[in-house]
């Protein structure tokens, strides 16, 4: 940068200074006018320009002018007159960096060459620096943005349904698979819906209420639930959520869905297809109870052509009983194996399952009595209104209830307080818990083992066989579970657990056709054997 | 003196269809209601003959068969098997106890399977006792 062009109509100074310059280590390009100036200036692009102010013909001013024209970075020196300071003023107005006094100073002089010099430094510092920093911001997003898009690619091809909001829980990310959950579109939801419209209001109760970690994020588990969609159904999920925390704030939540409809549907299949096997594996068994029945109804024919023949009415009376206890036997079997082999969704309404308990105890009252067995309820106040299906509730106390009293009929201890009880309680959870004990006759292990298999009875020829496992199949299409406990001898303990429908859920029943129920009333009847 | 038939039935249909065919042709019926009652039944009343069902609650007709063909003293006694269960059934799983450890037994002479008539149950059960 050691070049700088000296422009002086004096020749003397020009020499003078020249050499001075030179002898600091400057190269030193000479004009002796202006417009000579200018063009050395254009030829050579000196970074440093010295010019006598006072010139005739284009005089400093002018050549200040021109060169900041071409070259606003060129540093321009005048020298003025002595006490010349109106025109230096006006130099330094049109972008002079600096101006020296004749006579010149050597060090008024190389103070201002230093100065101009340090200007040109920092300048071109700036320069790189403001270069390199646009080409690192420049790198930097193009990195940014290159993992954005990697990211967006991969919430949107997640097959799970993928839910991001704001820390006012305000959604602001939705993916495709959170689309096919929710059937809303993403210009719907995005900035216009709240994550408390689209997730379960107690699962959002519970992530909002996490143990406080500082700055880690709160994560609730995988759980399975249900979530409101578009066209009003809900639809069953797995959800697991996380809440955002940067500086002990929240700063949003993102909410992951796994779609439960196909596996949902798959496992319906499954136990559907088992229970069809059953039913088609035990045809045998099935033959064997259509022939005892066949044989009772020709049996009752017999002595019916008897009592007519030879004029007996007791022979007549007894074969008609005959006939019309088989006929209730064929009802029986073929009600069992109806509602055994039939799909059937529970009907959720408010109920009262107490009162079906009683009910169900004034039904076996009779037989119970001539049995010597006293009937015990032992009802739990909480449970008098409860959303359930109460046919299955009527149905499955109904079968235990029986079996019950029948364990307590085959019992040959006669010596015992023969007792049935039938229980309700809460079992949290929203569970209903209903127990059927009796203290009859008892199973054995092996008896116990082949309960809920089909066609196994211990009644002989008063058991279809199906009672057990229409039962289960009832308490699992309601989404309960049933056990048993038994000691021969002493007596045995069915417990049935059923959930409680939530109350909001009750707007799915008037989706469903109306015919539904009344078709399937007249299933759900069954013998009440086991 | 009319000959004794015994029937063993948990079924009391099955009993009581039984018991007016034998009383129609003139035997003398007695009746037991599982294997244990009837095994007990042909110690004290010794019937000519002993119709048996097969599946029945507290020792069932396989078992009875097995313990009367084993006797010594009763394993002549006649028995027909009246029973809803195929005779191959009956036949495989006397087969099944004889593999088990069980002396061989001899088959029945006389099966009827449920339902029958009361003509073909009255034929038999005189064909047996003459």
């Amino acid at each position: 940068m050691n070049r700088l062009l000296l422009i002086d109509d004096e020749p003397d100074i020009l020499r003078v200074l020249s050499r001075s310059l030179c002898a600091d280590g400057y190269e030193v390009l000479t004009a002796q006018n202006g417009k000579e100036g200018l063009a050395v200036f254009q030829k050579e692009r000196p970074a440093i320009i010295l010019t006598d102010i006072k010139m005739p013909g284009m005089d400093g001013i002018e050549v200040l002018k021109a060169i900041k024209k071409q070259d606003e970075d060129a540093e321009v020196i005048i020298i003025t007159g002595h006490g010349d300071i109106d025109n230096a003023i006006e130099a330094l107005k049109y972008g002079a960096s600096d101006f020296i006094n004749k006579p010149i100073r050597d060090e008024a002089l190389s103070l201002a060459l230093k100065r101009a010099e340090e200007k040109i430094r920092i300048r071109r510092q700036l320069k790189e620096y403001t270069v390199n920093l646009e080409k690192k911001v420049e790198e930097a997003t193009r990195e940014l943005r290159r993992k954005t898009n990697f990211m967006e690619k991969l919430i949107r091809s997640s097959n799970d349904g993928i839910v991001a909001t704001d820390e006012r829980f305000a959604v602001v990310i939705y993916n495709p698979g959170a689309q096919r959950i929710f059937g809303y579109r993403a210009e719907e939801v995005i900035q216009k819906m709240d994550a408390a419209s689209i997730v379960p209001q107690e699962l959002l109760a519970s992530l909002r209420q996490e143990p406080d970690q500082g700055d880690r994020d709160a994560e609730l588990p995988w759980q399975e639930t249900t979530v409101p969609v578009r066209d009003g159904s809900r639809i069953p999920v797995r959800f697991a959520g996380t809440l955002l925390h940067e500086k002990k704030k929240v700063v949003g939540s993102v909410l992951f869905f796994q779609d439960m409809r196909e596996i949902k549907r798959l496992e319906k299949e499954l136990v559907h297809a088992e229970r069809l096997a059953a039913v088609g594996q035990t045809v045998a068994g099935l033959a064997h109870g259509i022939k005892n029945i066949l044989h009772g109804l020709k049996g009752g024919s017999y002595l019916v052509d008897i009592g007519i023949e030879k004029n007996k009415p007791d022979k007549l009376r007894t074969g008609w009983d005959m006939i019309q206890r088989n006929i209730g036997r064929t009802a029986d079997l073929v009600m069992d194996l109806l509602s055994y082999a039939k799909e059937r969704e529970p009907e959720y309404e408010r109920c009262r399952p107490n009162e079906i308990a009683e009910d169900v105890g004034s039904l076996v009252a009779e037989e119970a009595e001539k049995n010597d067995i006293s009937i015990q309820l032992d009802l739990d106040p909480a449970v008098d209104e409860a959303v359930m299906d109460p046919r299955t509730i009527h149905t499955v106390l109904l079968n235990l209830v029986s079996n019950a009293v029948d364990a307590c009929i085959f019992d040959e201890n006669t010596g015992k307080q023969w007792q049935v009880r039938i229980g309700t309680a809460r079992a949290g959870d929203g569970l209903i818990r209903f127990s059927v004990s009796d203290t009859g006759s008892g199973m054995s292990e092996e008896v116990r083992e082949k309960l809920f298999t089909s066609f196994f009875s211990t009644k002989g020829h008063r058991g279809t066989g199906l009672g057990l496992l229409v039962t289960r199949k009832l308490v699992e299409e309601h989404g309960g579970k049933i056990d048993v406990g038994s000691t021969p001898g002493k007596g045995t303990t069915f417990t049935v657990q059923l959930p409680e429908r939530p109350a909001e859920d009750q707007s799915l029943k008037e989706d469903k056709p109306q015919h539904r129920g009344e078709e399937e009333k007249d299933e759900q009847k069954s013998s009440g054997s086991g | 003196m009319s000959k004794k038939v015994l029937v063993v039935d948990d079924d009391p249909d099955v009993r009581l269809f039984t018991v007016t065919v034998l009383e129609q042709h003139g035997y003398k019926p007695l009746e037991a209601t599982n294997g244990e009652e009837g095994k007990q039944m042909i110690k004290e009343d010794r019937p000519d003959l002993v119709i048996l069902d097969v599946l029945m609650p507290r020792e069932s007709g396989v078992r009875l068969y097995r313990e009367l063909k084993t006797d010594k003293k009763l394993k002549d006694l006649p028995v027909l098997i009246l029973s809803g269960i195929a005779e191959k059934s009956f036949l495989r799983s006397q087969k099944a106890l004889t593999e088990f450890g069980g002396d061989p037994i001899p088959e029945p002479e006389y099966y009827l399977e449920k339902p029958v008539e009361a003509e073909e149950l009255a034929r038999t059960i005189q064909k047996i006792l003459g």
